[in-house]
């Protein structure tokens, strides 16, 4: 037993050395994380988040687009044979279909990204933060972009995807298209004196629709129209049967994929005891938009913008035809 | 086959899955690497190849064997303090406690550290031993534990834990993938800062409980027979909380609440290698970063997109709590 005792004292000397080695070792292996941090000197610029960023002197060559309005927009500068990767959900233009995929929205793959050895990569809303984090302490640059909250914030995007990618120019005329449709669509519709009622629903489950924080309504009202929903404080929001019959709107507009699935909506909406008696329902007013280009801050929201004013107004377009 | 050939075989077997564990994990990914792309990049430097071994791969594998010896020490140790092999820190609340300390760190902003220690970490550790002592004396009857008792409560205050920390991160934006991180774990996101974090506290565990495992051995005999033996069961016994509450929140901290690894593993190195406290605590670490590193292994990719990793622990260690559970009675 004595003996044991011995033993166990060898072996608590033997810990208390180790313990003095294992503290002071791991600042050595701090020092690793700093590799790969380069700091050059250009003119530095803040990103949507607030987070400094390094505007590159020439247009990057290797971008990794994050979001599929990003994508759009990029294809939409020219920048398309740039791009290194993109989510799985970019598919506009239909190029963007074949490019090397780095995953989705929200799930973007850290090591995918790295391995395309971009020279930018841009993030949207929607992206995780810390996603966004560990690619850029991997020592990429990155750059973040908020969605915006109207119409008014498209044109703006562009100019800035433009600057980040030195394509000023052709962001500037693109941007100035933009701003001289939706001026246009405004200049048409100057005075109306019916604004009609909309109900616009995303096709899928429930009755899912755009309450008062999203671009949808903005884009709604810029049409022309009111959104009933437009009282609720949310982007996105799950809206009543009842307050659809009580609000009885005179055109509702399906955000649907695909023909088939807007055909499945409208015979969901039109059928017996639904909401029979909505008016938009009874005069046949249903329309589609296409949910990928509504649904996308993106270049295609004003073709979404001139369609919708169109149907809301075709009067006010006769002379065009 | 004698014990002592067969704790042999055990640590040898356990090296080299080890050591096996790594390598897989340094060749497998979403990108496709060879062992020939790995040998080649030895050789010749390559930035991009040095961020997917090193930086991505390699971090990741250290960080969750790292962690996977911090919760099966862990485990191995509250199975000790509680006398109970059913104990481990994510059934007895620590972890779900831990998770809720961090997040309420993070939401309150807490960014700044305190001497050091990074508040998140430090908040975990205060919660995961406020949410332990809670259980602790709860389960407390007349002097000794009941089994169902502990487990119970454990279960019942990690459920509050867990819903008070759903309910932070869904006041936040961006919440549903930090839910899922903090609430099921990832090693997705891990960084050799997140090893530097953990690898010195963790040692530092490692050895206090090495050099505390004799009179572990005597806690086993009951706390008035260990008195009587000469061991300062009071201190021993806050020391040894302490610690494997440290361990946990540690854990948590860095990769979110991962259950039933502190359970299973030390379980099974008991019946490979014997009850003896200082080759229990060894050989669970070991075994536990080993199988932790697998079980990452296996949750970036059985699917496309990566799974939580607290999926596939849960999957392997439920049934085996049942089986445990069922075996009782």
């Amino acid at each position: 037993m004595k003996e044991q005792r011995g033993h166990f004292r060898g072996g608590r000397l033997l810990i208390v050395a180790a313990a003095l080695v294992i503290t002071y070792g791991p600042f050595s292996i701090a020092d690793v994380t700093s590799w790969g941090h380069t700091d050059r000197q250009t003119s530095s610029i803040r990103d949507d988040l607030g987070r400094p960023f390094a505007l590159p002197e020439r247009t990057p060559e290797r971008i990794v687009s994050l979001a599929p309005n990003v994508t759009e927009i990029l294809f939409a500068l020219g920048l398309g044979d740039r791009v290194a990767g993109a989510t799985r959900f970019c598919d506009h233009p239909p190029e963007a279909r074949a490019l090397p995929k780095v995953g989705g929205l929200v799930d973007p793959n850290v090591e995918i990204v790295r391995s395309l050895d971009p020279d930018l990569v841009i993030g949207f809303r929607g992206n995780p933060l810390r996603v966004l984090d560990r690619i850029g302490r991997l020592g990429l640059p990155v750059f973040v972009l908020d969605i915006g909250e109207g119409l008014e914030d498209l044109a703006p995007l562009v100019e800035r995807i433009g600057l980040v990618t030195r394509t000023e120019e052709r962001a500037a005329k693109l941007a100035a298209s933009l701003r001289g449709r939706t001026e246009a669509v405004a200049a048409a519709l100057g005075g109306v004196a019916r604004r009609p009622r909309v109900f616009a629903l995303l096709y899928g489950q429930g009755l899912w629709t755009c309450g008062g924080q999203s671009y949808l309504d903005d884009l709604i009202a810029r049409a022309g129209a009111i959104n009933v929903a437009s009282s609720l404080p949310k982007k996105w929001a799950l809206y009543k049967r009842e307050r659809i019959i009580e609000d009885d709107p005179e055109f509702i507009f399906v955000l649907a994929k695909s023909d088939p699935d807007f055909a499945a909506a409208r015979d969901w909406l039109s059928r017996k005891g639904s909401l029979e008696s909505v008016a938009a329902v009874r005069a046949g007013r249903i329309h589609r938009l296409d949910e990928d280009a509504a649904s996308r801050f993106g270049p295609r929201l004003v073709e979404v913008l001139e369609r919708m004013a169109r149907l809301l107004h075709p009067e006010r377009f006769v002379e065009e035809r | 086959m004698s014990a002592k050939a067969a704790r042999r075989l055990f640590w040898a077997l356990v090296a080299i899955l080890g050591l096996a564990g790594f390598l897989l994990s340094l060749l497998t990914g979403p990108v496709k690497t060879s062992a020939g792309d790995f040998i080649e990049f030895l050789g010749r430097y390559n930035p991009v190849q040095a961020a997917i071994f090193l930086d991505l791969r390699l971090s990741r594998a250290v960080l969750a064997f790292l962690v996977g010896a911090a919760l099966s020490l862990s485990g191995a140790i509250l199975q000790g303090y509680f006398r109970n092999p059913m104990a481990d820190p994510f059934v007895v609340g620590v972890s779900s406690g831990a998770a809720l300390g961090a997040v309420a760190a993070l939401s309150l902003g807490a960014g700044v550290a305190v001497l050091g220690f990074p508040a998140q970490g430090i908040a975990a550790f205060a919660s995961g031993l406020g949410i332990v002592s809670l259980v602790y004396l709860l389960s407390l009857r007349r002097g000794d534990f009941r089994v169902e008792t502990l487990l119970l409560t454990g279960i019942a205050a990690g459920a509050l834990a867990s819903a008070l920390t759903s309910f932070l991160l869904f006041m936040r934006s961006d919440s549903f993938d930090q839910a899922v991180f903090w609430l099921l774990g990832s090693f997705q996101l891990a960084e050799w800062s997140q090893a530097a974090a953990v690898a010195p506290w963790f040692g530092m565990g490692l050895l206090l409980a090495l050099w505390l495992a004799r009179d572990m051995n005597l806690l086993a005999l009951g706390d008035e027979a260990a008195r009587a033996l000469g061991c300062p069961v009071g201190t021993v016994r806050k020391v040894f909380l302490g610690v494997a509450t440290l361990l946990a929140a540690l854990s948590v901290s860095v990769s979110g609440i991962i259950g039933f690894v502190g359970l299973v593993v030390p379980h099974g190195v008991r019946l490979l290698i014997g009850p003896e406290h200082r080759r229990l605590f060894a050989g669970s670490a070991l075994a536990g970063g080993t199988f932790l590193v697998y079980c990452d292994l296996l949750a970036r990719t059985i699917l496309p997109s990566e799974l939580p990793i607290g999926v596939i622990t849960a999957a392997v260690g439920a049934p085996f709590f049942l089986y445990l559970l069922h075996r009782k009675r």
